[in-house]
């Protein structure tokens, strides 16, 4: 691209001429394309979802019958909520496994590993993307499962005498599989704000008497802040709309409120599973304009 | 570098943590490596049914996979999807980050949230999105193109914060120069800011290529009769058939890590050059 750029011709300059307005104008016309994809495709298909929350399914045919039933069903029938209870805790304690993982994963990295070896051990914690994101979660069942590779460890091992069942399609398998599916993103957000910590900063609060863990409470946490809270958003926010992994994993006991969801449309009732997709449009935007100031997505996105 | 670690005093509690931490470390390695050692594990061995111990060994599941018509066809589906999403998405995003970083762009905090909200939803919900609007508002049936548009939709704002990101930190004094000297601005992007930006163009298209070729949820919702590989993985898992996706996950698999490698020779040796370039 860099050789083509530079061997070909100047053009005659037309763009950034004229008047104000018209200049103005000329240097938001790069935008439109992607305005149109993402006002047409997100902004407009959401509305339309939005709409159609509002509406009837009769005979699989959407009619335009205004009510507010769909929404009702959610909160008047207890297992619909009860499930997006459980969705929300699922996420949270997901989110705290991440971070408990993630959070010595990245200080040893930043800390004791040299440059050139944290790139490679950060490529290392991307490559898994590279494979299909079906079959690492459904090897999980070749892991967990009663044949599996923990339970023939623990055997040999003399830890249980017969194979569990315990490990997997239950909340168990479930947790354990989420918190290797969004590792990832929490290690890249966290290691993007410790690699801007100044370390020194610790060896002056332990020279003036902190002890470590006070140095770390004080002086590291409070400025890694942002990072924390990207890296929480990154596994929050997608396990809400979760759908493969509980239903490879999860078994009868695990099941999530995006299984739900999937299962409103595979029975064509659009309407109550639109108002179902709204009810967790409406929860994940307000927890991204709430930490929108914190969110720091290019942290995650665009390392490299 | 001299470090603060060297400068500060090694006790032999400091000298415990690191090591618990070198090994939490090397856990967590083996942890996110487990799946991928068990697949590819499971695409050599002989038996259908998933589980220990091996059987035996067996080169079968990979021939299966490279006669399998559907599969092949699955895999060729998903490739050109992902190819065509990936060039629109970095034409489209590209574009679009300029004006953004820039400047002239009304309500630039809003149209940042804007442009992130869709890598930051869960994808169910832009399938849903996507899939009532094709089918109950255009009334389209689904296709390719379909799914096309629906990974549009989270690869360009990919592409527009990698790009973004990139032109954030490029030097403004190098197109004021540019500008100084005579370039017009058509000039000035073509020989000053798209030689400095692309390895961010590079990346947001490869991310979008990764994205789209691994994507299911989207696609789940947005597919047509013709499969793409992550939904005939899926129909295959549910039956229960999976060697020969172990299998052609693995050739992907190893094909990424062959095509790693090579970028890396080709970027290291082309820094090479230019740092040769530069006596």
């Amino acid at each position: 691209m860099t050789e083509l750029a530079s061997r070909s011709e100047s053009a005659p300059a037309t763009d950034g001429q004229g008047s104000g307005r018209g200049r103005a104008i000329g240097r938001l016309l790069p935008a439109l394309p992607a305005f149109l994809v993402l006002g047409v495709l997100f902004l407009g298909a959401m509305a339309f979802a939005l709409v159609f929350s509002f509406w009837k399914t009769e005979n699989f045919v959407l009619v335009a019958d205004w009510n507010v039933d769909n929404y009702a069903k959610f909160f008047t029938v207890p297992a619909y909520v009860r499930t997006f209870g459980k969705t929300l805790l699922m996420a949270a304690l997901v989110t705290l496994g991440c971070l408990a993982l993630a959070l010595p994963f990245t200080y040893f990295l930043v800390r004791y590993v040299s440059r050139r070896w944290q790139r490679i051990i950060l490529l290392a914690v991307i490559i898994p993307f590279w494979t299909s994101y079906l079959l690492r979660v459904y090897a999980w069942q070749a892991i967990l499962g009663e044949k599996g590779v923990l339970n023939l460890v623990l055997e040999t091992s003399g830890l249980i005498s017969e194979p569990s069942r315990l490990f997997v399609y239950n909340d168990f398998g479930v947790f354990i599989v989420l918190v290797y599916v969004y590792f990832p993103f929490a290690a890249l957000a966290l290691y993007a704000s410790l690699d801007r910590f100044d370390f020194s900063q610790l060896t002056a609060a332990q020279d003036l008497g902190a002890r470590p863990d006070q140095a770390l409470r004080h002086i590291l946490i409070p400025q890694i802040r942002p990072g924390i809270i990207t890296a929480c958003i990154f596994v929050f926010v997608p396990i809400i709309g979760e759908y493969l992994t509980p239903t490879l994993v999860g078994g009868a006991q695990g099941v999530l409120i995006g299984n739900l969801v999937v299962n409103f449309f595979r029975g064509a009732q659009i309407a109550q599973g639109a108002a179902f997709a709204m009810i967790i449009a409406l929860f994940v935007t307000v927890v991204l304009v709430v930490f929108r100031r914190h969110l720091q997505v290019e942290d995650v996105v665009a390392r490299g | 570098m001299v470090g603060p670690l060297e400068t500060m005093p090694v006790s032999p509690h400091a000298r415990l943590v690191r090591r618990a931490l070198w090994l939490l470390a090397g856990a967590i390695l083996v942890f996110l490596y487990l799946p991928i050692a068990v697949m590819i594990v499971l695409s050599f061995n002989e038996s259908r049914v998933v589980g220990l111990p091996l059987t035996g060994l067996t080169l079968d599941w990979y021939e299966q996979a490279l006669t399998n018509r559907l599969l092949l066809e699955a895999v060729r589906n998903s490739v050109i999807v992902s190819l065509i999403v990936a060039l629109l998405a970095t034409i489209i995003g590209t574009m679009a980050a300029f004006p953004l970083v820039r400047g002239g762009m009304p309500f630039p905090g809003a149209t940042r949230v804007f442009a992130t909200m869709p890598i930051m939803f869960p994808g169910m919900l832009l399938g849903i999105a996507i899939l009532i609007f094709m089918r109950r508002v255009l009334d389209l049936d689904l296709s390719l193109l379909t799914v096309i548009a629906g990974h549009l939709v989270f690869t360009t704002p990919f592409v527009i914060l990698i790009v973004a990101a990139r032109l954030q930190s490029l030097d403004t004094r190098l197109e004021w120069a540019a500008a100084d000297l005579g370039a017009a601005p058509r000039k000035t992007i073509r020989h000053i800011i798209l030689p400095l930006i692309w390895p961010a163009i590079l990346a947001g298209g490869l991310i979008s290529v990764t994205l789209s070729i691994d994507e299911f949820i989207i696609t789940f919702f947005t597919v047509g009769p013709q499969m793409t590989l992550p939904i005939y993985i899926y129909t295959q898992i549910k039956f229960g058939v999976t060697p020969e996706v172990n299998a052609i996950a693995t050739i992907l698999l190893a094909a990424m890590l062959v095509l790693l490698v090579l970028g890396a020779f080709v970027l290291t040796a082309r820094r090479r050059v230019e740092r040769g370039g530069e006596h």
